[in-house]
């Protein structure tokens, strides 16, 4: 992501476009360009790299790109390590003590330096310059720090890394998002609901599987007034909302006005064909070979009833309760279905409370008979739901039994 | 029967569940369709304790997680007059409420004495890492039997007292929120910004003090500070006190002409700049103009060259090679006195650092690396201290009585802060303690230098009482002392008199 002085975007009214590089030959030799600066000052210090980044950018007006596709570099792709012979911090002691004993001035400071050169040279039984004593005095500052590794992105790859920056620094000001996740199998939501939980973000979801959800993210106190305190929060879940298949999105913006500093309301749009590409990794398609292996024998099964996989989103209130598989039958019947097998008892219990509080008319709960329920506190009677036990396997079979 | 509503905190907000009878706590709270349950801003949590205790309906508290602490201190002075007077005054005003003293007139111990008045978990945000260690080591030394702890600065600590920048308390202010019973905002100013501002919104501490020598804001948000901590309580100026914890001390200005070549390039650098200017019609007298500037800097090569050369000229008229000159004779001037050095950007004071083996410090600078610096330089094995911005509000920085400021950035709060640095009592000597201020003459700082002391340019001012300042005149030339105090470093032999 980038800071807020290397965002770019232009205003059509009351509509915010962030820039956009395209994945042009002439964009990608200039991504390419900074790439091989960063690879030409592997092993030197930061700071002769930002005087060769500064060189690279000259007097063209496009130096905000340049800055911002060095920044990526610098903070995704790079290692900076303190590189020095005498730890910086005990020189400095030394040199700094020595120097008080006298008036300061810069003759004084020559003489002060070669002493302490001396002296270590003595103490390393190695030669070691006054020059070095000068320069090494520093050399736990950041621009001395020296480029020790650099892990490359091919040229599209930075800029498209660039591009999702600058879309993702549009909800910096965001104080909510409206997400509307439109009906597609499968709809991938898990992952979007496991990042907005580790972001600490809240939802408040409405709507169906059959035609799709809208879904509202804020945070606790957005209740009482707009806030950009989850803008940062909003702006990471970006990556992850790429992976969920069919969606759109708007975000109400917080905007400074650039001439009279007041805040007016900005809006901001984008779809599942933004073209934006995630890097984060995707969810894995089945939560443990179990889900895997019943999705694969259900395929091969003649049945009119159609298994979908996470398409469904139940609220509970301050949670989403997300089933593994929908069945859906051509004539209009549905059940929800949710797998559980080996689980920690924690969980277990977390679970059923939530099936409780769902209070959802159509699931059906497969258990595996080698849960202990009874010692994870779980009464399985007062659950409403439908209960297919199992034993290794889960066999399509015995779901569909219960489903007549 | 109906369950006992219970009132738990939420990352910065309060749930009260089921709803209680009455209907006082309706004023606060608000219905949150997300989670089906009243919820009500922490900041609200005292009037809405009092409001259900008030009507007396039953409820359960699971909010607070702050408890009494039993504290004795070890460490007890004889408190000046104005601190007694403003601990009374903030605990007339229900124990919330601004304290505004003067750099140097016993924030700390103040705050030290509303802590052992209110005995329980407290919370101390501050602006700096150095004023965090300042904290920590005086509340080390006031209550030794309870665990005082840092968050910020690589620290991560969750004790009952507890110091934090104000950084640090605001990213962690979903947890901190229901930890603390006190809280005390040093140099309250930073508080009402919209990222440190949630400190305060996200906590339910029902005692609140801040403390700022100057807690007027150029955007006018001092007055959130009424919602945020409470009323103003109590104020004292500097003049007030003047005799009692303060010292005397002078403000010196001292112009330094630039050298021919420095002036034929800085008059380059700015035709350049003024050309475009011209060519594009913008005037940089106002802030729009300046913005259009830095718009079109981005769009046209022309711009930005004009842009460029602004920078460059900025650069000339900053950190001219007469200002060290001049640092250079004043060092040798008051050699073996303490002197503080201050100049605006870190470049400038790694440069003097090195060309001079003076210890510097910026916000680069390691913890305890900066905390070892200012305690040689408290105990005298340094003499001189080199710092950017980072010792700009109120740190102990005792016995110094020189300070040499080479640049700075304008700020009316910032030249009062760094005023206070010397303003110290020095006990040691009976010296008047002296503030140099070393700037370029005929360049776009002369500006700054004026807007930093709230003065306008072209105006001779003096002020008795215990704030001696001896300008130089800008435009006149007859002021004697500024005359005697102007010299053009080329003759460099003028400097020693």
């Amino acid at each position: 992501m980038l800071p807020t002085d290397l965002l770019s975007y232009r205003q059509n009214g009351e509509e915010i476009i962030p820039k956009r590089l395209k994945i042009d030959e002439e964009n990608l030799q200039l991504a390419n360009k900074l790439i091989n600066c960063f690879q030409q000052a592997v092993g030197k210090t930061q700071g002769t790299l930002e005087r060769q980044l500064l060189e690279l950018e000259g007097d063209t007006p496009d130096y905000r790109v340049k800055r911002g596709l060095a920044y990526i570099l610098k903070n995704s792709f790079c290692k900076f390590e303190v590189v020095s012979p005498v730890e910086p911090q005990k020189l400095r002691e030394k040199v700094f003590a020595l120097a008080a004993k006298s008036v300061p001035s810069r003759k004084l400071t020559a003489a002060t330096l070669d002493r302490v050169a001396r002296e270590l040279s003595q103490e390393l039984e190695r030669e070691i310059l006054s020059v070095q004593v000068r320069e090494g005095l520093y050399a736990d500052l950041a621009e001395n720090k020296v480029l020790t590794a650099f892990d490359a992105p091919t040229p599209a790859q930075l800029l498209h890394r660039y591009n999702l920056s600058q879309v993702q620094g549009v909800f910096y000001q965001a104080s909510q998002l409206v997400l509307n996740a439109h009906r597609n199998v499968p709809g991938e939501y898990k992952l979007l609901f496991r990042y907005l939980k580790f972001f600490q973000l809240m939802a408040y979801i409405e709507g169906d599987a059959d035609h799709g959800f809208t879904i509202t993210i804020d945070g606790p106190t957005s209740l009482f007034y707009p806030s950009t305190r989850y803008g940062l929060a909003i702006a990471k879940l970006i990556p992850a909302l790429l992976h969920v298949t069919k969606w759109s999105l708007h975000a109400t913006l917080q905007v400074r006005d650039f001439y009279t500093q007041t805040r007016k309301i900005g809006r901001f749009t984008l779809n599942s064909d933004c073209g934006l590409v995630s890097h984060y990794p995707p969810g894995k398609p089945y939560d443990s070979m179990l889900e895997a292996s019943f999705a694969d024998k259900w395929t091969s099964l003649n049945t009119p009833w159609v298994l979908e996989r996470e398409v469904d989103l139940i609220p509970i209130p301050g949670s989403v309760m997300i089933p593994d598989f929908r069945l859906v039958h051509p004539d209009g019947r549905s059940f929800l279905l949710e797998i559980i097998g080996y689980w920690r008892p924690e969980y277990l219990q977390k679970k059923f409370a939530q099936v409780r509080r769902a209070q959802c008319q159509n699931l059906i709960l497969a258990i595996s008979e080698r849960l202990n329920l009874d010692k994870a506190g779980v009464k399985i009677h007062d659950v409403p739901a439908k209960i297919v036990w199992f034993k290794d396997k889960l066999l399509p079979k015995s779901v569909l039994e219960v489903t007549d | 029967m109906a369950r006992t509503p219970r009132l738990t905190f939420d990352r910065g907000t309060l749930i009260l569940h089921p709803p209680p009878r009455g209907k006082g706590w309706m004023d606060y709270a608000m219905w949150d369709d997300r989670i089906e349950k009243f919820r009500i801003p922490a900041l609200q949590y005292r009037c809405l304790v009092e409001a259900l205790v008030a009507e007396n309906s039953d409820f359960i508290d699971e909010a607070r997680a702050f408890y009494p602490l039993e504290l004795v201190t070890s460490l007890e002075m004889q408190p000046y007059p104005h601190q007694t007077e403003a601990l009374e005054a903030w605990k007339l005003a229900g124990r919330r409420g601004v304290v505004v003293l003067p750099t140097a007139a016993g924030k700390t111990y103040l705050a030290q004495m509303a802590i052992e008045a209110t005995q329980c978990t407290t919370l101390i945000v501050v602006p700096t890492l150095d004023l965090m260690h300042q904290w920590y080591a005086h509340l080390l030394a006031a209550f030794p039997d309870t665990e005082v702890g840092l968050l910020g600065g690589g620290s991560r600590d969750k004790t009952p007292i507890l110091v934090a920048t104000y950084d640090s308390a605001a990213i962690h202010a979903e947890t901190l929120g229901n930890q603390y019973a006190f809280l005390i905002f040093d140099e309250c100013h930073h508080l009402p910004t919209d990222f440190h501002r949630i400190i305060a919104e996200y906590a339910i501490a029902p005692y609140r003090l801040g403390l700022s020598a100057t807690p007027e804001r150029q955007d006018g948000k001092h007055a959130d500070l009424n919602v945020l901590i409470g009323p103003e309580v109590y104020r004292k100026k500097a003049q007030e006190l003047a005799g009692k914890a303060l010292a005397e001390h002078e403000v010196v200005q001292i112009k330094v002409k630039l050298s021919p070549h420095e002036r034929q390039k800085y008059n380059q650098l700015i035709q350049i700049r003024n050309d475009f200017l011209q060519q594009s019609k913008i005037s940089l007298g106002s802030i729009q103009g300046w913005q259009k500037f830095v718009q079109i800097s981005a769009r046209s090569q022309a711009g930005r060259r004009a842009m460029l050369s602004h920078q460059k000229a900025k650069e000339i008229a900053l950190g001219t090679e007469g200002k060290l000159r001049v640092l250079a004779d004043l060092l040798a001037k008051h050699y073996p006195e303490h002197i503080l050095i201050f100049t605006a950007d870190n470049a400038t004071v790694y440069r003097i650092s090195q060309e001079f083996l003076i210890p510097a410090i910026t916000h680069q600078t390691p913890i305890k690396e900066r905390h070892q610096i200012l305690t040689k330089f408290c105990q005298g094995e340094y003499k001189t201290l080199i710092a950017s911005h980072v010792l700009n509000e109120g740190v102990d920085v005792p016995a110094a009585s020189v300070a040499i400021i080479l640049s700075g950035t304008a700020s009316t709060r910032e030249y009062i802060q760094r005023l206070g640095r010397i303003l110290r009592k020095n006990k040691d000597t009976k010296a008047k303690a002296i503030l140099y201020e070393v700037v370029a003459e005929d360049t776009t700082e002369e500006n700054t230098s004026a807007r930093r002391r709230g003065t306008k340019t072209n105006e001779i001012k003096k002020e008795v009482g215990n704030l001696q300042v001896v300008y130089s005149s800008f435009k006149q030339k007859s002021y004697r002392a500024a005359e005697k105090l102007e010299f053009n470093y080329t003759t460099e032999n003028k400097l020693c008199d």
